[in-house]
């Protein structure tokens, strides 16, 4: 029963938030958000008939939209970076060169890991690829707000609204996937029920700051940007230098 | 292939950085809208808003060793509350500056063309340690009082020198015996 609920609570949460974006031109401005919305009611709908009317496809059409989703999120991270950090090209530089270095490691460690036991792969469950997966695009999102917050780079209500419900749902689904893969039958049932409230919280959020469209908040033009940018950096390590013989100088003199 | 404290940390970080954006979300929209345009960079002053005599004496034992000295447990008492609240005013005053050139920093850099990835994490990570040294202050104050963080810190600073004195002589060491081994082979 509660299943059920939360199931039509996100399907009617998810039509009203396509439809709001139609009306208000949104899906023109995030499409790929807008695609995975859409991707995710064709989803639910084959999910649901397959299960009616062919029950023993049911796990493999489940896993099989369920990775295409975690793909299709893998471009709405993409679309965040690109549409939040359009207007600043240095935070673009520096947020490339991080999630360049992340998947760096993040491919070393796996072959070093498939190296060490290489029936990993053989072995691994489909929740625990799709673990994988989600701490991959978790600790992308973190990079990148941990950026946006660094830079104090301004959002609009949508583009935050978008960040934050997605930032929340892929959180949640690493937490509740790990607890889920090595918890008993009992605590299962908890951890999917958390997971789907979970879904459920996100589409709020998104009905709520994507209503309608509201322009990002334009930010202050780069105080005297012809300046260069060494010259700039130069004189930021100098007086953090000073900093910190001021406050070496007062505790230890 | 990723252990399961590792993801949960992930995850909670994460939750714990949104928290942050949602929470500052409100505030960079406010200060969008009434901060003045004003020259930033070239503004030195922040650091220096206490005078340089005053902050000496904050942590220094001089006055305490006189109020110790009239033998009045209320006076000194009155006078240690009193001194650790300034030297926790000062620490508090010294991050926000600190805090104010990183922010006039990015705000400068933010939408730079040229803008360099080493640069960029060589002065974030120094932020960090004087962000992290400022904690540690804060912590140490509460905890033990202005004059014995000064003590503290000389210690540290005393140790500091020996290591790298004995650094020093550890390569002197090294460097000859390579430079004798270099000359009877």
């Amino acid at each position: 029963m509660l299943s059920q609920s939360i199931w039509w609570a996100s399907i009617t949460l998810e039509v009203l938030l396509l439809a709001r974006a139609i009306r208000g031109k949104l899906a023109f401005r995030y499409p790929v958000f807008y695609f995975y919305i859409s991707f995710i009611i064709f989803e639910d709908l084959i999910s649901f008939l397959v299960y009616r009317w062919k029950p023993a496809f049911y796990s493999y059409t489940y896993w099989t939209t369920e990775f295409l989703c975690v793909l299709i999120g893998c471009g709405i991270v993409f679309e965040i970076y690109r549409v939040g950090l359009a207007s600043f090209p240095g935070t673009a530089r520096m947020a490339r060169n991080i999630l360049v270095v992340l998947f760096i490691v993040a491919a070393a460690k796996g072959l070093v890991a498939a190296a060490n036991d290489p029936r990993w792969w053989l072995e691994a469950g489909t929740l625990e690829l799709e673990r994988t997966l989600r701490v991959m695009q978790a600790v992308c999102v973190a990079a990148l707000v941990a950026l946006f917050l660094f830079y104090s780079i301004p959002f609009g209500k949508n583009l935050r609204g978008i960040l934050l419900g997605y930032g929340f749902f892929i959180g949640m689904r690493v937490i509740t996937l790990t607890f889920f893969i090595g918890g008993s039958d009992a605590s299962r049932q908890f951890w999917g029920y958390t997971y789907s409230a979970s879904y459920l919280i996100a589409l709020g959020v998104w009905c709520i700051h994507l209503w309608s469209y509201e322009a990002s908040p334009a930010a202050r033009q780069a105080i005297q940007i012809e300046r260069h940018y060494q010259r700039v950096a130069a004189a930021t390590q100098r007086r953090l230098h000073d900093a910190r013989t001021y406050v070496a100088k007062a505790v230890g003199s | 292939m990723i252990g399961a404290p590792t993801a949960i940390l992930l995850g909670i970080v994460l939750l714990l950085l949104l928290l942050l954006l949602a929470a500052r979300g409100s505030t960079v929209a406010r200060e969008l809208g009434s901060a003045p345009d004003l020259p930033m960079l070239d503004d030195e002053a922040g650091l220096d808003a206490c005078p340089p005599e005053f902050v000496a004496r904050i942590f220094s034992s001089d006055d305490w060793e006189f109020v110790s000295g009239t033998r009045s447990r209320q006076l000194q008492g009155l006078f240690r509350r009193e001194r650790k609240l300034v030297a926790l005013v000062w620490v508090d005053q010294t991050s926000k500056a600190i805090r104010r050139i990183m922010r006039e920093h990015t705000e400068a850099t933010r939408q730079s063309h040229d803008l360099q990835f080493a640069t960029e994490t060589k002065l974030a990570l120094q932020y960090a340690e004087l962000m992290l040294i400022c904690g540690v202050l804060f912590l140490a104050i509460q905890a033990a009082g202005p004059q014995r963080v000064r003590g503290l810190a000389l210690y540290a600073g005393t140790l500091s020198q020996r290591l790298t004195q004995a650094q020093q002589n550890f390569k002197t060491v090294t460097t000859g015996r390579e430079f004798h081994g270099a000359g009877s082979s």
